[in-house]
């Protein structure tokens, strides 16, 4: 009897040797919660999956919220990603046509919400950054915003008690480089869905517009959605929209990108989702109140810049009470649950 | 008698010593059919070494230069003989002149004799849009663009009298991985003197490339300092260059397989 158990314990820890014996998972074997992209229904798939390579973990999630909030990866502390990217803001800078970083300077460029971009092909402005990723890299390098360097963000984060536990429930070591602190932020930035507005729980049928509401929806399909493309506002697009230069900043845009000519003045067309939240408006933030800018498209379109989109050659005709039931329904388009999620904080 | 537990006990132990030698042995038959293959880059200018900073060199149109900082990518390194080719799995190194280990790097391919190698100077289209790397393609490594993603394909910074920048600098950061700014440049070398490269099970050949960087201003294209002391962004110019120094390397010697 004796001889017969012991005959089994050892044929159970030799298989167990034989099959992982191998495997050296250290101490605590690495179980992250697998999570996934939240993605709305009637919504398209994204057009590429951003987390193809960095499968989404809440440990990841809740590492690459720590390190958004964080100050230490900028130069002097004080320029956590979120200083910009500002939660109630729907992740833009409330009220700032342009934010502020390293020792008073001004960022040269509007910053934009932080939402959907998993549907989000090339970002920034002038869809400079190809992916997600590697994003990060241009606001905490840039001299007048975090003005630091990857190498000692990543000694700060190494010498810091909480980060390399962090790191090894996400990444399964505590290992931290800059591919993994990278993919970290992707998780959570990634992972921010906007669906929760007024318009979507319309699109739900949880909700009814107003009649001044719906003439405006009616309105903004006829002559503003071949460029801000339901569901998501924005086809993604480079557009010129005829504005005048700026003499002191002379962004050309999306052609400092390809240098192609034919893209002069061209940025990326903004998504409309919160923009009661995102004011001011446009690259520059020239535009404090959505009123100035449809103005814009009424009568302020510089008509002479060779690349002006050819659907705003003639501007647009919109009368004063179509303009009323415009800003009425853009009102519809802000998420009051993603500006106060505490996921998101 | 042997008790009947203790002979599948015995059975047991039999098959499980197999199996973990089989294993073994299969990794072993694998490591004697291939051998290493040791390449080692050496920069020269006129025939002399490069030396960084105190050494002032004179370029084919007798421009006085100086160079402080020598980075490029070599990546998709393929050896290849009549129809049996090899390429080296991940691979992408980071040649940095100030950093004497990154000038040698070593990998395994089968035991083979071989005519040519070719390899990419700069990193394919596919790990630039890829998102955030490690290793030699850590964006850390600071051969990265972050305003406009993509890779530093190969990065000369210098100083030169003839320079109308500001402290005569010179600086050449080329890259740029889609039409119409595409840099990538491919390059084939054959073995000199129709030599082969001797890949022998278990032992390391060597191969040393030389680069004689003057070759940057005069190839392809003439490229004179004091027209064109810079370059930071893809577009004609990087492609001139790429060009100029994709005609850089020889294979200066090959030496024959040695045990480690």
């Amino acid at each position: 009897m004796k001889v017969k158990v012991i005959i089994v314990l050892f044929l159970f820890a030799s298989t167990a040797w034989l099959f992982i014996g191998a495997v050296d998972n250290g101490p605590d074997p690495y179980k992250p919660k697998y999570i996934k992209l939240d993605v709305p229904k009637g919504w398209p798939k994204p057009a590429k999956d951003i987390f193809k390579d960095n499968p989404l973990t809440e440990q990841g999630f809740q590492l690459g919220k720590k390190l958004f909030y964080d100050g230490r990866l900028s130069k002097d502390g004080n320029f956590a990603c979120a200083s910009c990217h500002q939660q109630f803001a729907a992740f833009a800078t409330y009220d700032h046509d342009f934010s502020h970083g390293f020792k008073d300077q001004f960022t040269t460029r509007n910053a934009p919400g932080i939402f959907n971009l998993a549907w989000t092909p090339l970002l920034h402005w002038d869809g400079g950054i190809n992916h997600i990723e590697v994003q990060p890299l241009a606001p905490l390098t840039a001299p007048n915003e975090m003005a630091e360097n990857i190498d000692s963000v990543l000694k700060k984060l190494r010498k810091d008690t909480a980060y390399p536990k962090l790191f090894k429930a996400a990444f399964g070591s505590n290992l931290i480089n800059s591919q993994r602190m990278l993919k970290a932020l992707a998780q959570f930035t990634g992972s921010i869905v906007s669906y929760s507005s007024k318009y979507d729980k319309v699109q739900r049928g949880e909700a009814f517009f107003t009649p001044a509401e719906q003439k405006g929806y009616d309105f903004f399909k006829i002559k503003c959605a071949g460029c801000h493309t339901e569901p998501l506002f924005t086809d993604n697009s480079f557009r010129n929209n005829g504005m005048a230069i700026n003499p002191q900043l002379k962004d050309f845009g999306r052609m400092r990108i390809t240098t192609d000519k034919n893209d002069s003045l061209k940025f990326k067309v903004p998504s409309l989702r919160n923009i009661t939240l995102t004011f001011p408006y446009m690259h520059d933030g020239r535009f404090y109140s959505i009123g100035q800018a449809i103005d814009h498209y009424r009568t302020g379109i510089v008509t002479t810049q060779p690349t002006l989109d050819t659907a705003l050659k003639n501007r647009i005709a919109i009368n004063n009470a179509e303009k009323n039931n415009l800003i009425y329904f853009l009102y519809t388009l802000t998420d009051t649950t993603l500006a106060k999620s505490n996921r998101y904080r | 008698m042997v008790a009947r537990p203790v002979k599948i006990l015995l059975l047991f132990i039999i098959i499980l010593v197999c199996t973990q030698y089989s294993t073994a042995q299969r990794t072993s038959t694998l490591r004697t059919k291939t051998g290493t293959i040791k390449i080692t880059f050496v920069h020269t200018i006129n025939e002399a070494p490069l030396v960084l900073d105190s050494m002032e060199y004179v370029n084919p149109f007798d421009e006085p230069y100086r160079i402080s900082k020598l980075k490029y990518y070599i990546s998709n390194i393929a050896v290849k003989h009549l129809k049996k080719s090899f390429a080296e799995p991940e691979s992408y190194h980071l040649i940095d002149e100030a950093d004497a280990a990154s000038l040698s790097f070593n990998f395994d391919a089968p035991a083979n004799n071989y005519s040519s190698i070719s390899f990419t100077i700069g990193v394919d289209s596919i790990k630039n849009i890829s998102g955030a790397q490690s290793g030699a393609l850590d964006p850390a490594n600071g051969m990265f663009w972050t305003w406009n993603s993509g890779y530093i394909f190969f990065k000369l910074e210098g100083s030169s009298t003839s320079s109308t920048l500001i402290n005569n600098k010179i600086e050449y950061h080329i890259g740029g991985f889609a039409a119409p700014n595409n840099a990538l440049k491919r390059v084939t070398l054959q073995m000199p003197d129709n030599t082969l490269l001797l890949v022998q099970a278990g032992k390391t050949c060597e191969i040393i490339i030389a680069a004689d960087i003057n070759k940057l201003w005069q190839a392809d294209n003439n490229l004179k300092i004091a027209e064109t002391p810079a370059t930071m962004t893809p577009g004609a110019v990087a492609i001139k260059i790429a060009n100029n120094y994709s005609r850089m390397f020889t294979i200066k010697e090959l030496l024959t397989p040695y045990s480690p």
